[in-house]
């Protein structure tokens, strides 16, 4: 039997050159839908510890491709998600170039997901960051281009702490192979790359600011890769360290605060997103000891099953504002009439989210508390079940005002038929997870481990549903949770605010400094050309035609001796650590 | 039956309820019921932040 081993990325960045080709009718819903089932097999079909590499240097070569359980799992998923995501768009997205957008940032989070080594993760991690601009830009509104601008701002912020990360590392260890990183500059470094696409408090802010900005298919997309990756990356390379494990414990409870404040239905979302990363990177951290393949497993089982329920999520609710035209749940309301199949599958979404018991969020959730609990850290098991409590506080009011609450004037018809499918087929997974877990446990990177965890064990299954149960009478007892127009302050204030006053300081004192600096000098080398001999060479000077450089030039020569130098010694060899 | 009533019922039933998951959890040192206290203290702490993030709302959208 012949084995193909082509690397996935190169699918959808082929077919993200053939796109605009196809012009804008059937020939290119038929491509796109066959391009999503393609990408599946390429991924189903890789075999682990199978690789590709690519030869750049003596002795350096890229790794574009090494498969082994843990990238195989986020390959599947990836694969599932983007597939969904691709024909969700079909009755959204007309224009070529979003769609172009979407298969480069699917083909470069697959790219960076079965990455080697940190230089070909960080190419695809850049692709990654300007493609998935695209998803926002194409929303047209200034609010867009504004959110655009500080999402990429973060990533390249992210993107530049990820490079020289890697390149202290690489001087530090003369490896480039994806792994653990010993401490130094470059650990943190590193920790700061990630964490922003992981969204650590206080990095997460271009999150909820830029995701419900981008258009109804784009968010479904950047939902499903970005901070995935981040994830991804992280349990590479920071598994086992406790620090990220209480990172992802303030993550859980600080993302479902702001959630459960929210308005805007996408904004919501996005603070969920926050939150639920929280357990993965807590399952991260704890992955230590006896409990690393525990703490790994829950992380990724809860990466897979959050992205089968929060892609759906997101979905249903780009359903809605496709049928309403309105976001915010104080206009929304009566659509479980009128929308029954996405009624449904938001409710099936909504209560896989919550942990509820007999859905996928109640297994991968257990997995990471239970690792917790036997780690003896008794702060996060606290913190991450107090997440689940104000989880299902947001998503019962998401789900009560968005379909049961009243709206006698609301009018609205069912979501078209692709977008209705990959709703009702990732819906169907959460269940499917939920009641048969072993599902989901042969794919995991420790299926020897997995297999030993009970996740209907009784007394676990009872407390999950008092806790549930007494949280749902409370909302409803209480009624104090009702949404509102008006707007929370998060820690992007801030820096909006510190950026505003760096553009005065540099257009305001800066300027009058640099100016009162030239007229000094102007004064200083008049002195010298009144008292000395020259006065030739002084009006010779005048006439002589002013070579001018634009500031531009000038940053990029000063860029262009930096790099060659750093070549001519990392040729040497004075680059490496003796 | 009226409405106020009713609401001082369902108060009355969850402090019973919340009295007696403390009781088996602090006193008799059992680990049923825990869930009910977690979920209380959740909502009683949610509802917390909640009212002192909301000193620092304002009407209108956000980021503009």
């Amino acid at each position: 039997m012949i084995e193909y081993t082509i690397p996935p990325f190169l699918i959808f960045f082929f077919g993200a050159a053939l796109i605009p080709a196809l012009g804008k009718g059937r020939v290119r819903n038929i491509f796109l839908v066959a391009l999503a089932v393609l990408g599946i097999v390429s991924v189903v079909i890789l075999k682990p510890q199978t690789g590709w590499k690519l030869p750049i240097l003596p002795g350096v070569e890229l790794i574009l491709l090494q498969v082994d359980r843990l990238s195989l799992i986020m390959g599947y998923i990836f694969a599932l998600a983007g597939g969904g995501a691709i024909v969700y768009a079909l009755s959204t997205v007309k224009e070529a170039g979003q769609y172009v957008c979407a298969l480069l940032y699917m083909g470069s989070a697959l790219g960076a997901v079965f990455a080697g080594d940190f230089f070909t993760l960080y190419i695809f991690w850049e692709i990654m960051a300007f493609s998935s601009l695209g998803l926002i830009w194409y929303e047209g509104s200034r609010r867009a281009r504004d959110a655009g601008m500080r999402y990429i701002l973060f990533h390249l912020f992210g993107g530049a702490a990820l490079l020289a990360g890697i390149i202290v590392h690489y001087v530090n260890t003369n490896a480039i192979v994806l792994g653990p990183v010993g401490p130094g500059v470059g650990y943190f470094l590193l920790l700061l790359g990630i964490g922003v696409n992981a969204a650590f408090i206080p990095l997460h802010t271009w999150l909820p600011d830029s995701y419900p900005k981008a258009t109804i298919a784009g968010t479904i997309f950047l939902s499903i890769f970005t901070t995935k990756t981040g994830i991804y990356v992280l349990a590479r390379t920071f598994s086992g360290v406790e620090a990220v494990a209480y990172i992802g414990g303030v993550m859980c409870l600080y993302g479902v605060i702001f959630a459960i404040l929210q308005n805007d239905v996408r904004k919501l979302l996005s603070y969920h997103i926050v939150s639920q990363l929280g357990y993965m990177v807590a399952g991260v951290g704890m992955a230590a000891g006896l409990e690393i393949e525990m703490g790994i497993n829950g992380a990724i089982a809860h990466l897979f099953n959050n992205l089968l329920f929060k892609t759906t999520l997101f979905m249903c609710m780009g359903a809605v504002i496709y049928a309403t035209g309105k976001n915010n749940l104080t206009e929304l309301g009566g659509l479980a009439k009128k929308m029954p199949v996405t009624m449904i599958t938001c409710v099936i979404a909504a209560l896989s989210i919550s942990g509820v018991v007999g859905f996928n969020g109640y297994v991968s959730k257990g997995m990471v508390i239970h690792t917790a609990q036997v780690e003896g850290l008794t702060l996060l098991t606290i913190a991450l079940t107090l997440g689940s409590v104000g989880t299902l506080i947001s998503f019962l009011k998401l789900t009560y005002f968005a379909f049961f609450s009243k709206n006698e004037e609301i009018e609205a018809k069912e979501a078209p038929l692709p977008m209705l499918v990959p709703m009702c087929a990732t819906a169907f997974l959460c269940v499917a997870i939920g009641v048969y877990p072993k599902l989901l446990y042969a794919l995991l990177p420790y299926q020897e481990a997995a297999l030993h965890y009970h996740a209907y064990e009784a007394g676990h299954t009872f407390g999950v549903i008092e806790l549930l149960l007494m949280t749902v009478f409370l909302f409803f007892m209480l009624g104090f949770f009702a949404p509102h127009d008006k707007i929370t302050y998060d820690v992007d204030y801030l820096y909006r605010k510190a950026g505003r006053r760096f553009i005065w300081f540099c257009e305001k004192p800066l300027v009058s400094f640099a100016l009162a600096v030239e007229r000094a000098v102007l004064r200083i080398a008049g002195y010298f050309v009144r008292f000395g001999t020259l006065e030739e060479a002084e009006s010779q000077a005048v006439e002589e035609p002013v070579v001018s450089v634009s500031i531009g030039t000038a940053v990029l020569l000063v860029l262009l001796f930096f790099a060659l130098y750093l070549i001519v010694m990392l040729t040497h060899g004075w680059l490496m650590s003796p | 039956m009226d409405k106020k009533v009713l609401r001082v019922l369902l108060i009355l039933i969850v402090c019973v309820v919340l009295v007696v998951s403390a009781v088996s959890v602090f006193i008799l040192h059992s680990e049923h019921l825990t869930g009910v206290l977690y979920g209380a203290v959740g909502v009683g702490l949610f509802m917390l932040l909640a009212k002192i993030l909301t000193m620092i709302q304002k009407e209108g959208k956000q980021d503009d």
